[in-house]
């Protein structure tokens, strides 16, 4: 009976050691790897500059002098620059009567090009793609855009697809927290997620001040990025996610109202930004940053942070002690300067964000990923960094997340050759001269988001 | 079967046989014990009671084996139980029942059509066939906006609509289950055609004062079959957070998508989309797969995309005036057929007994080999499910799904009473459905329910869910006041 027993225990033991390892494993797969990511660059004859935007104002029967004044304000002093990118309809004129087609168009334009870029350059067929995750604010069409990308890239008929909408300018991070969650149930899957905003058809043409930023501000834009949880993409993966916290104020009234889509007294449609913006989103980053810095943070400084509290003297948090590179969200000068103060950080820190409201505007979700290509462009990714990302979004949402770089990062992207340019000797607007009369005004500073 | 054989197909001994068969197949576990059980028992009594006991007493046990095989036997246990997908329960849920000063009784449609289309009779003589032969009911429900003539879809109406549909379902549903605010940790709102900013989640996190750590999704443009993409998502969303509740709205808000031109192919929905909205509530938690009234099983997406005639079946486009409407093709039917027969290959294995799976994999063996012109054996469904929700989003996908999977009227009734009672409300109809076979006291224990929805682009999801626990009537829910009077017969055509 002896060598029986010790056979059938030897078995069960092998069977017991083989089950751990399988969990162990499915514990090491469930990381989110970033392998690449491609933002859109639109073509040059859709660039706007602050002499086009007045003409535009100029030509909207619906505003006086009073407006007119505000909105050059507005665009002066908003750190946006001369070779932003507007949507089609708005650069032929046509700002006011944008059709489905404009719309749908305008969609696919950032979709085949970043799109085709990616699946070239990972060497992934979009047939290998699990998750399709697809991000854009204010439009919504019949068949959804993950269909239209499913159809021109004739992916399998078992792709989860979702799309996202309403979420703001930080939906491209509420889709990252999406595949995140769903990498974690399959192993070996491969997630796409695209991020843009429609511009074309939300422009407001009607003459409320709080209502007319948002043509000021938000400029087109889109991104792409593949992600997986396949361990041999390790090597190949740029960044990888270490955590993300998701921040949601919506339960208090002020903060839900204070970003809102509605009409006017008119009837005319457009994106209400309130007065008491700024303050929410302070709120909310605060917040945000008690969920995210016992994640990141090492435990010196942390400690250090308790005792200091502890012993009454004021204490801020050195974000800097676990984070080497920050990725704010570019919603407006007067956020990023805001969040320069409150966290003490230098203008080299605020550098990729201040560059890239001047360069590509507010592209709303997938602003961040300019920021990123930014940072990488100028080789500041070195292996073993931490990156912050933080976005804001209207409900009121603060979501961030924390990205470990897997190696030295030196790709170019979609700053290439101009990046040498950067940053220039001033980004004071040039048309300041003609304009200037308006700075001598009392100013409402531009709003956030 | 053969097709040298049809005379013995209708026969009554080949049925017998069949039953036979099927009973022998999916029992077959059961009839190899026996024997061994048998065996085994004659042997003990050949023995006898003293045997036994020196038997017994002969088997000496050293303390470490004991010991040893007990742990291992114990982590064993523990590591299967911990690798086992988390079981998802649908706890309860609620559907939205519209106040009777929405509702758009024939005549009523009728007087607005032609008085909005006065200068197209014939659009209003195309609105009126469709109607008559649509198997919608009198006491269907549009939104007030829509009431109006000409219709006034403002934001703020289409934003009035959202909120009584989703806060009376959401309402209904926190009394049903005594559910707090607080305690919900995943929410996902899907409505496919209005996406305003702040999303509808938002919406519903500012008005029950949800945490703020909460996990939202907003889908928005997936169509009818949005409703089981969204319990796809819960679920995969449930896997990885343990201990947690999700509440998951299905709903599609009419207001903002009246169709105002008289393109005629993009009246159709028009006339066949209504409102409604419903409210679930799935969680993970062990201590609910008591009161749950459902446990998931499996859930199966399938996406024909790929396909170019498949994707442009249902399109967002605007008619020669400008008008933004959808266009449903001709061939949505033939494409429809095609995305289920895609579903159904996938989910045909993970349900049907073995005794089905067998009988075509034989076939398929004997197409294969033997003879090609065998007929494809179409494995029946009704031993794998008693119950089935067809999305009602139509009369003609209904009469089509009947033939193709072979049902019977009462394996549809479901579909047809929503679609008279409720018409077209989109993602949520299938929870209408559901709640019909509940208050008709059909639902008992054991019971498999198989949910199918279609959707633009072109999609078809199905999910499986098995009864927890009996429900018994009467059921609180939008069919407590009309259950008595269906089924009713509705025919092929109504007379206006």
């Amino acid at each position: 009976m002896e060598p029986v027993m010790v056979v059938m225990c030897a078995i069960c033991l092998l069977f017991f050691l083989y089950q751990l390892y399988k969990l162990s494993e499915e514990r090491r797969n469930q990381c989110c790897y970033l392998v690449h990511y491609e933002c859109h660059k639109p073509s040059d004859d859709r660039k706007l500059n602050t002499k086009f935007c007045g003409d535009i104002i100029a030509r909207n029967k619906n505003l006086g002098r009073q407006e007119y004044k505000f909105l050059l304000r507005a665009i002066v002093s908003s750190g946006i620059g001369e070779e932003t990118y507007g949507p089609r309809n708005i650069i032929e004129c046509r700002e006011n009567s944008p059709t489905l087609e404009d719309g749908i168009l305008e969609m696919d334009e950032v979709l085949i090009d970043t799109l085709d870029k990616l699946f070239r350059k990972t060497g992934v067929s979009p047939q290998d793609i699990d998750v399709l995750v697809v991000n854009v604010s204010s439009f919504a069409s019949v068949p959804s855009l993950t269909s239209r990308i499913i159809n021109r890239y004739k992916m399998r008929d078992d792709v989860k697809s979702f799309n996202l909408s309403g979420m703001g300018c930080s939906g491209s991070l509420i889709s990252l927290s999406l595949v995140q969650n769903i990498l974690k149930s399959y192993k070996n899957a491969f997630a796409v997620v695209v991020a843009s905003e429609s511009i074309g058809p939300n422009w407001y043409s009607g003459n409320d001040k709080s209502m007319m930023l948002t043509n000021c501000l938000f400029r087109s834009g889109g991104c792409s990025f593949l992600l997986t949880n396949k361990r041999a993409f390790r090597t190949r993966a740029k960044l990888r996610l270490k955590c993300l916290v998701r921040t949601h104020l919506g339960a208090s009234d002020e903060a839900h109202t204070c970003c809102m889509q509605k009409e006017d007294d008119q009837g005319r449609f457009g994106f209400y930004l309130g007065k008491n913006l700024p303050k929410t989103a302070t709120l909310a980053f605060i917040k945000n940053i008690t969920g995210i810095a016992p994640k990141v943070l090492p435990l010196k400084e942390l400690i250090r942070y308790i005792v200091m509290k502890y012993l009454g003297k004021t204490a801020t948090l050195n974000l800097k002690a676990g984070i080497d590179h920050f990725c704010l969200h570019p919603g407006g000068q007067a956020v990023i300067e805001e969040i320069r103060k409150n966290l003490g950080l230098s203008e080299k820190d605020v550098e990729p964000s201040r560059m890239t409201l001047h360069r590509f505007g507010n592209t709303s979700s997938s602003s961040l990923w300019y920021v990123l290509g930014y940072m990488e462009a100028k080789k500041r990714l070195k292996k073993g960094d931490n990156v912050w990302m933080i976005s804001f979004g209207s409900g009121f949402k603060c979501n961030s997340c924390v990205w470990e770089v897997l190696r030295d990062l030196e790709d170019g992207n979609v700053w290439g050759d101009m990046i040498d340019q950067y940053p220039p000797k001033t980004t004071a607007n040039p048309y300041m001269e003609q304009y200037g009369w308006v700075n001598q005004e009392t100013f409402e500073p531009s709003a956030a988001v | 079967m053969p097709e040298n054989l049809p005379s013995f197909s209708n026969s009554v001994k080949l049925k017998y046989v069949k039953l036979g068969y099927q009973y022998l197949v999916n029992h077959i576990l059961t009839f190899l014990l026996i024997p061994i059980i048998f065996a085994v028992a004659v042997e003990i009594l050949r023995l006898g009671p003293e045997e036994m006991l020196n038997i017994w007493n002969s088997l000496h046990f050293d303390l470490v084996q004991v010991l040893c095989s007990s742990f291992l036997v114990i982590f064993i246990a523990t590591v299967y139980f911990m690798s086992k997908p988390r079981a998802i329960y649908l706890v309860d849920y609620a559907c939205y029942k519209a106040p009777v000063t929405c509702r758009v009784p024939f005549s009523t449609f009728m007087e607005h059509s032609r008085l909005i289309l006065k200068d197209n009779p014939k659009s209003v003589d195309f609105q009126m066939r469709i109607l008559e032969r649509s198997g919608l009911g009198e006491e269907t429900c549009l939104p007030p906006a829509i009431h109006y003539i000409p219709p006034t879809p403002t934001m703020e109406a289409a934003r009035g609509e959202a909120e009584v549909v989703i806060f009376s379902c959401i309402d209904s549903l926190m009394q049903k289950t005594g559910i707090k605010p607080k305690d919900i940790d995943i929410l996902i709102v899907n409505c496919s055609l209005f996406s305003p900013t702040p999303s509808l989640s938002a919406m519903v996190v500012n008005k029950y004062k949800l945490r703020s750590n909460i996990k939202s999704y907003n889908l928005s443009g997936m169509g009818c079959s949005a409703g089981l993409i969204s319990i796809d998502l819960a679920r995969d969303l449930l896997q990885v957070h343990p201990n947690s509740n999700a509440l998951v709205i299905s709903t599609e808000i009419i207001t903002p998508n009246y169709y105002k031109g008289s393109e005629r192919a993009m009246l159709l929905p028009n006339c066949l989309f209504r409102m409604g909205g419903a409210a679930i509530l799935l969680s993970n938690k062990s201590r609910d797969s008591r009161r749950a009234k459902y446990k998931l099983v499996h859930v199966v997406r399938t996406h024909k995309g790929a396909d170019d005639k498949a994707f442009k079946c249902v399109y967002e486009q605007e008619d020669p005036e400008g008008k933004v409407g959808i266009n449903l093709s001709k061939d949505l039917m033939v494409i429809a057929g095609e995305a289920l027969k895609s579903n159904i290959t996938t989910i045909g294995p993970l349900v049907l007994p073995a005794s089905e799976q067998l009988l075509f994999l034989f076939t398929l063996i004997g197409r294969k080999i033997f003879n090609p012109k065998w007929k494809p054996y179409i494995p029946d469904f009704k031993q794998a499910f008693e119950h089935f929700c067809i999305h009602a989003g139509g009369r003609a996908v209904i009469d089509e799904l009947q033939k193709n999977l072979q049902l019977s009227a009462e394996h549809v009734e479901a579909s047809r009473m929503t679609l008279h009672r409720f018409g077209n409300t989109s993602s949520s109809s299938l929870w209408y459905e559901l709640g019909y076979i509940e208050a008709k006291g059909r639902m008992k224990k054991g019971d498999r329910v198989w949910q199918i929805a279609f959707g633009s682009g072109f999609k078809c999801n199905s999910a499986v869910w098995k009864c927890n626990r009996t429900i018994k009537t009467p059921v609180d829910g939008p069919w407590l006041d009309c259950i008595e009077r269906y089924p009713v017969h509705i025919p092929e055509i109504v007379k206006l």
